[in-house]
C-alpha cells in the first residue's frame, strides 16, 4: 500500500507551509522516521520525517512551492514498486484527501427535498397568528371569511374556535377548558350516520393503498410451510432468551432472517421499478408491519442480511416497542426494500396483501396451527402455516416468485442457524 | 414541624445531609465561628467540628479549587460564596475545571457552590447581582434557583446528592420573608423539573426565584378581571424542563418571560428561542419579556425600584397580551 | 522508599522512556501529521517528575503539568495509552475528548490539569484537605512551572494549603522560560523558593537536572507532609531544551544557553554516574536502550491502528445523568412530520 506524505500543521493557526527542500529523490529508498523534506511556515522551519518505509515514488509538490496543510506532497510506494516520474505541472494547490491519521469528515448524504406542502386554505392578508393559521389549515377554514376581534381586527384563537363550534349543531366546548380537541370540533350529527374526519395517518394509509393497487400488477402465490422445527427451537430457547435479553423470543426474527437470506439469492425481489428501469437495491432493509391502536406503521430493520439472529431479534423488538410508544424516528420507517406482514397473529389463515410501494413484493405470514399432514404416506401432526407472497408482475414472473418462496420454505423447514 | 423561613430551610437541608453523609462538609468565609454572614450555617461548627465546617481565607478561587480537589477524592463539599456576586472570582475554577472534568476525563465533581443572589435589599451593584447566566452558558454545570421554602430545602438536598457540580442561587430577598411548614422525613425536590405554581388558561408566565412571588401577586389581581395566568416556576435553569414549559405554552398560546436578571443574555432570551422554535404553531401572540434593564444594579431606592420588574409591569403587559 | 540500586535503575528507565516517547511525538508523529493540535514536551526536565513521583504510594495523588510525562508513566498510564491520547483515538486516556497531556484518571491517582495551569494549585490543597479530614497519611504532589507562579490561583492555593496544613508537596519546574518570557521579566525575585516563606512553608532550591537531589528533597517534603507538618515548596531549577511547544522556533533563546545546558542533561548525568560507580555496565545500558525502543515501537504500532471515537460520542459524558440534545434534533423531526 503506498503512503501519502502530507504537509503537516505546525501550529494551531497555521494553514499552509512552503516546501523548501526535498532530502530524497524519486526512486530513492526511504526509511520511516528518516528526514524526508524541509518546510518553512510563519512560525517555524522544520525537518519532516518520512511517515513510512519504502521508495519515494512521487513528488507532487516541488521545492519553493507553498501549499495548504494536509496537501499530499509526495507518495512513498512499497519496496520494489516502479517509481512515477514527477509530473511537469504538478497540481499542488488542491488539498487532497487527508491521510488515515485524520478522520475524513464526510458530509451526510443530502436529505431528499421534502414534498411541497399541500396548499393551505387562503389566508391572504388577514392578520392572525401561527396558532390560528394552523387551526385554519387543519380544519379547512378560510380566514378571510372570519371577523377578527383581536387588536387591529386580528383573528384570535377565540375567534376561530368559536367559528368552528358554530359549524356544528351540538354543544360548544365550555370556555376555559383545556386545549380543545380541534379535530373533533367539526363532528356533525346528520341523520342516521356520523361523519368523522380521517386522522392524518388514516388519510395517508388510504392514499398509499389505492396508489399501490394502481401502480403494481398484483399477483399472489401461496405456499404451505412446516414450521414444526422452528416451533420446537423457539420453545427450547424461550426461557434462556428471556433471561438473557429481557424480552420474549417471537417467531418474527426467524422469518426476517430467512427472508434476508432469500432476498440475497433473488435480488430482483429486493428491487424497485423506476419508469422502465429496474433499481436493484444493495441493502436489504426489511420492514415489519406493526398494528397499532391508531393505525398501521412499518418500521424497518436496516441491513437485515448483515445481522445475526440475535441482532435481528433485538432490532425487531426495539422497533416494535418504539412504535407502540410513538417514539419512532423518521429513519426508522424509511428505506425499506421488502415488507413482511403478519396477520396470522390475529387468526388469518392467509392473506393477499397490497405491496408497500416502491417495493415489488410483500410477504404475508398466516396463523401457525397444528394440522394433520401426510409425510411419507403417514399422517403426522405438524405446526403448519400459509405464507403468501404478493408480487409485482411487471418485474417478477410467477416462476421466480415461486422459486423465492420455495427457497424460503426450505430454509424455514430446515432451520440450522444458532440463535444466541 | 413548626414553620421555618426560606433561610432556615436551607440550613435544615444542609444539616440533614451532613448528618446523613460524613463526606459532606462546608467551606467558605465566616461559615464557622460566625455561622455565615446570613447565619445559614449557624450552629454547624459546634455540631460537626472544624474539619467539616471550614473557615477559609478570602479566596473564592481557592475555595472552589479546594472543593474540586476534595470532590475528586470522593468528598461532597458545599462551597459558600458570601454574596453570589463574588462568584466571579472563582469563574475560572467553576467553568474550566469543575464543569469539564467529567467530559474530559470521566471524573465526577460532586460539589455545590451556593450563595445569596438578587436585589431589592439596597445592596448596590455588588450585593444584588443575578450571575446565573454565566453558569447556564457553561456545559457541565447544573444551575438551581429555588423560590419557595419547600423548594429551597428539597433542592439543596438534591444538589448535595447530585454527582455533578451544582450552582445553587438563593434569593436573599426571600430569606426571612417566606415562612412555611415543611413535611417531616427525608425528601428532596428533583433537579431539572419545573413546577406549576399556579394553573391558568390564558397566559403562561415563566419565571424563577423571587419573581415567582411577584407573578403570583399579579395573577391574583388579574383573576378579578377574568385573566387567568399560569405561573411556571422553572426551579432549575440547567437542565431545563423543556417538556413542562412547552406543555404550558401549548395550553395557553401566550407567554410572558419574567426575571430580575438583566435583559441581554438573560434566561428569557433562551426560553423565547426554544418556544419560538418548538411551539411556533401554538402561539397566538408575540413572546413578551419582562426583565431588568441592561445596567448594573443601582443603589438609591428610586433607582433600584425603576430597575427591578414590578407587579404593575406584569399586570399591564398581561392585559395587553390578553387583548391582542 | 530507599534510594537503592533498583530505585536508581528505575529512575534511569523512566527518564529514558519519557525521552524516547516525547521524541517520537515531537520530532516524528507531529511532523508526519499523525498528531494534530499542540505538542508540549519536557525535554531536559525529566529528572523532576521522576525523582519525585517514583517515591509515591498507591493511594497518593499527583497533579502533574504538561512537561511531566514521566509522572504519568510512573502512575501506570502506558505508552500505548499516551500515543493513542495524542492521536485522538478512542483508546486514549480521555477517549478523544482531550488533547496531548490534558489527561487524568482518579483510579491511578492522576488529576488532569486544565490549560489555566495554576488552577491545580488550590485543587491540590483540597485533595490534601480531604486526606487530612479522612485521617489518611497520604500526600499529593503538585507540579507547575515558573509561569504558573504568577497567577492569583497559585498564591491563593499555597496560602490555603499552608493555613490548612494540607499534605501537599508543591514542585516548581523552573525551566526559566514561560513561552518567550524569561524569568527576569516574570518576577522581581531571583528564586521562586523564597515565596515559600510568605506562606510559612519550607522553600527549597533543588538542582532540577540531578535526579538524586530531586529524590532527596522530595523525600524530606513528603516525610513532613505525612507527619502533618503541612506543605513544602520545591523549586527545581532546570532549563527548557525545546520551544514552548512543537511549533515554536525558540529564536528568543540564545544558542549558547542550549549548549551549556546540554552538558547538564539529567539522563546523561545519571547514566555516566552509574557507569562510573559500576552500579551498571555498558552492556546493561545498551540493553536498556534497546528494550525501551522495542516497548515504544510496539506501543506505537498498536496505537496507530486504534480507532477514532464515534462522532456521536461528542454529546456524551457532560453529565452523569443527563443527555445533551443534538442541535438539529428538533429541526429534523419537525420538518418530517405528517401534517
Amino acid at each position: 500500500m503506498p503512503s501519502n506524505v502530507i504537509m503537516p500543521q505546525m501550529g494551531e493557526s497555521i494553514f499552509e507551509g512552503t516546501l523548501t527542500k526535498w532530502l530524497k529523490k524519486i526512486g530513492e529508498p526511504v526509511k520511516r522516521d528518516e528526514p524526508l523534506f524541509e518546510i518553512s511556515t510563519d512560525k517555524v522551519d522544520s525537518e519532516i520525517p518520512a511517515p513510512a518505509s519504502g521508495v519515494l515514488s512521487e513528488i507532487r509538490v516541488n521545492e519553493g512551492e507553498t501549499v495548504q496543510i494536509n496537501t499530499v506532497v509526495g507518495v512513498i510506494a512499497e519496496e520494489g514498486t516502479a517509481a512515477n516520474p514527477a509530473p511537469v505541472n504538478a497540481e499542488t494547490k488542491e488539498a487532497s484527501k487527508p491521510p488515515a491519521a485524520q478522520p475524513v469528515l464526510e458530509e451526510p448524504a443530502e436529505e431528499s427535498k421534502p414534498e411541497p406542502e399541500p396548499p393551505t386554505p387562503a389566508s391572504r392578508t388577514v392578520r392572525s397568528s401561527p396558532l390560528v393559521k394552523r387551526i385554519a389549515r387543519e380544519e379547512d377554514v378560510d380566514l378571510a371569511e372570519l371577523e377578527g376581534t383581536g387588536l387591529g381586527g386580528r383573528i384570535t384563537k377565540k375567534d376561530i374556535l368559536s367559528h368552528l363550534s358554530g359549524r356544528q349543531s351540538t354543544d360548544v366546548p365550555p370556555p376555559g377548558a383545556s386545549r380543545p380537541q380541534v379535530s373533533s370540533a367539526a363532528r356533525s350529527m346528520a341523520g342516521s350516520s356520523e361523519v368523522v374526519p380521517m386522522s392524518a395517518m388514516r388519510k395517508s394509509i388510504a392514499e398509499h393503498m389505492l396508489a399501490s393497487r394502481r401502480t403494481s400488477a398484483h399477483v399472489t402465490t401461496v405456499f404451505e410451510v412446516d414450521l414444526t422445527r422452528i416451533v420446537s427451537i423457539k420453545n427450547q430457547h424461550a426461557q434462556e432468551f428471556l433471561q438473557r435479553e429481557g424480552s420474549k423470543l417471537s417467531y418474527m426474527p426467524f422469518f426476517i432472517k430467512t427472508v434476508a437470506g432469500a432476498l440475497k439469492e433473488f435480488p430482483v425481489v429486493n428491487a424497485s421499478i423506476s419508469g422502465t428501469d429496474i433499481i436493484y437495491k444493495k441493502d436489504v432493509n426489511i420492514g415489519v408491519a406493526v398494528a397499532l391502536d391508531w393505525g398501521l406503521i412499518v418500521p424497518v430493520i436496516k441491513n437485515a442480511d448483515e445481522k445475526s439472529f440475535l441482532g435481528i431479534a433485538k432490532a425487531a423488538s426495539s422497533l416494535a416497542e418504539r412504535a407502540r410508544q410513538k417514539k419512532l424516528a423518521p429513519e426508522d420507517v424509511q428505506g425499506g426494500t421488502f415488507t413482511i406482514t403478519n396477520p396470522g397473529v390475529f387468526g388469518s389463515l392467509f392473506g393477499t396483501p397490497i405491496i408497500n410501494q416502491p417495493q415489488v413484493a410483500i410477504l404475508c405470514i398466516g396463523a401457525i396451527s397444528k394440522r394433520p399432514v401426510v409425510i411419507n404416506d403417514a399422517i403426522a401432526i405438524r405446526s403448519m402455516a400459509y405464507l403468501t407472497l404478493t408480487f409485482d408482475h411487471r418485474l417478477i414472473d410467477g416462476a421466480v416468485a415461486d422459486q423465492f418462496m420455495s427457497s424460503l420454505k426450505t430454509k424455514l423447514e430446515q432451520w440450522e442457524e444458532p440463535l444466541l | 414541624m413548626a414553620a421555618v423561613t426560606y433561610l432556615e430551610a436551607i440550613r435544615q437541608g444542609i444539616w440533614e445531609e451532613m448528618e446523613r453523609d460524613s463526606s459532606v462538609f462546608v467551606l467558605g468565609e465566616d461559615v464557622g465561628i460566625y455561622g455565615g454572614a446570613f447565619k445559614v450555617t449557624e450552629g454547624m461548627l459546634e455540631r460537626f467540628g472544624e474539619d467539616r465546617v471550614v473557615d477559609t481565607p478570602i479566596s473564592e478561587s481557592a475555595i472552589v479549587g479546594a472543593a474540586i480537589g476534595a470532590a475528586l477524592m470522593g468528598m461532597r463539599p458545599i462551597a459558600e460564596m458570601q454574596f453570589a456576586d463574588f462568584i466571579s472570582c472563582a469563574f475560572d475554577q467553576i467553568t474550566n475545571f469543575a464543569a469539564k472534568c467529567r467530559y474530559r476525563w470521566s471524573a465526577g465533581v460532586p460539589i455545590v457552590i451556593r450563595g445569596p443572589s438578587g436585589g431589592g435589599i439596597h445592596g448596590g451593584p455588588y450585593h444584588s447581582q443575578n450571575p446565573e447566566m454565566h453558569y447556564v452558558h457553561t456545559p457541565g454545570l447544573k444551575v438551581v434557583t429555588p423560590s419557595t421554602v419547600y423548594d429551597a430545602k428539597g433542592l439543596i438536598k438534591a444538589a448535595i446528592r447530585d454527582e455533578d457540580p451544582v450552582v445553587y442561587f438563593e434569593y436573599k430577598f426571600l430569606y426571612r420573608r417566606l415562612k412555611e411548614e415543611l413535611p417531616e422525613g427525608d425528601w428532596t425536590v428533583p433537579i431539572g423539573k419545573a413546577d406549576i405554581k399556579r394553573a391558568g388558561s390564558d397566559i403562561s408566565v415563566i419565571t424563577y426565584g423571587a419573581m415567582v412571588h411577584l407573578a403570583l401577586e399579579a395573577a391574583a389581581k388579574l383573576a378579578n378581571d377574568g385573566i387567568e395566568l399560569e405561573v411556571v416556576d422553572l426551579r432549575t435553569l440547567v437542565p431545563l424542563d423543556k417538556e413542562r414549559i412547552l406543555e404550558s405554552v401549548k395550553k395557553t398560546s401566550k407567554v410572558i418571560l419574567l426575571h430580575e436578571d438583566v435583559r441581554t443574555g438573560g434566561m428569557a432570551g433562551e426560553l423565547a428561542a426554544i418556544i419560538a422554535e418548538e411551539a411556533f404553531e401554538y402561539l397566538d401572540g408575540p413572546i413578551m419579556r419582562i426583565t431588568a434593564p441592561d445596567t448594573p444594579v443601582p443603589y438609591s431606592p428610586p433607582l433600584e425600584e425603576f430597575f427591578l420588574p414590578k407587579r404593575s409591569d406584569i399586570i399591564r403587559v398581561a392585559r395587553q397580551l390578553a387583548a391582542y | 522508599m530507599e534510594l537503592n540500586r533498583q530505585t536508581l535503575l528505575d529512575m534511569l528507565y523512566y527518564m529514558k522512556l519519557t525521552r524516547e516517547i516525547e521524541t517520537r511525538i515531537e520530532r516524528k508523529l507531529y511532523r508526519q501529521g499523525k498528531i494534530v493540535g499542540g505538542v508540549y514536551v519536557g525535554r531536559g526536565q525529566e529528572a523532576i517528575a521522576v525523582g519525585s513521583c517514583i517515591q509515591l504510594e498507591k493511594d497518593d495523588c499527583i497533579c502533574p503539568s504538561h512537561r511531566d510525562m514521566a509522572a504519568f508513566l510512573i502512575r501506570g498510564i502506558t505508552p500505548r495509552e499516551i500515543f493513542a491520547q495524542y492521536m485522538g483515538r478512542k483508546t486514549g486516556v480521555t477517549k478523544g475528548k482531550e488533547a496531548n497531556m490534558h489527561m487524568g484518571d482518579m483510579r491511578r491517582g492522576v488529576v488532569a490539569f486544565v490549560s489555566m495551569l495554576a488552577d491545580t494549585i488550590p485543587v491540590a490543597a483540597g485533595i490534601g484537605m480531604a486526606y487530612r479530614m479522612r485521617k489518611q497519611d497520604n500526600v499529593v504532589l503538585c507540579y507547575f512551572g515558573d509561569g504558573a507562579t504568577s497567577r492569583g490561583d497559585w498564591h491563593e492555593g499555597l496560602n490555603l494549603a499552608s493555613v490548612q496544613k494540607a499534605p501537599v508537596v508543591y514542585i516548581c519546574n523552573n525551566n526559566y522560560y514561560a513561552y518567550s518570557t524569561p524569568l527576569e521579566k516574570q518576577m522581581a525575585v531571583k528564586d521562586i523558593a523564597v515565596r515559600g516563606a510568605a506562606y510559612a512553608m519550607p522553600g527549597v532550591i533543588v538542582d532540577g537536572n540531578d535526579v538524586i537531589e530531586v529524590f532527596k528533597a522530595t523525600q524530606e517534603a513528603i516525610r513532613l507532609a505525612r507527619q502533618g507538618g503541612g506543605p513544602s515548596l520545591l523549586e527545581c531549577k532546570t532549563f527548557r531544551m525545546t520551544g514552548h511547544s512543537a511549533h515554536d522556533d525558540v529564536k528568543y533563546v540564545p544558542k549558547e544557553l542550549f549548549a551549556e545546558w546540554e552538558k547538564k542533561d539529567p539522563i546523561l548525568r545519571l547514566e555516566s554516574s552509574l557507569l562510573r560507580q559500576k552500579t551498571v555496565s555498558e552492556d546493561a545500558v545498551k540493553k536498556l536502550a534497546a528494550r525501551i525502543t522495542r516497548e515504544v515501537d510496539e506501543a506505537l504500532a498498536i496505537a496507530e491502528n486504534d480507532p477514532f471515537p464515534d462522532p456521536a460520542e461528542t454529546l456524551e459524558g457532560v453529565y452523569a445523568d443527563q443527555n445533551v440534545e443534538a442541535p438539529l434534533a428538533f429541526a429534523n423531526s419537525f420538518f418530517s412530520q405528517e401534517r
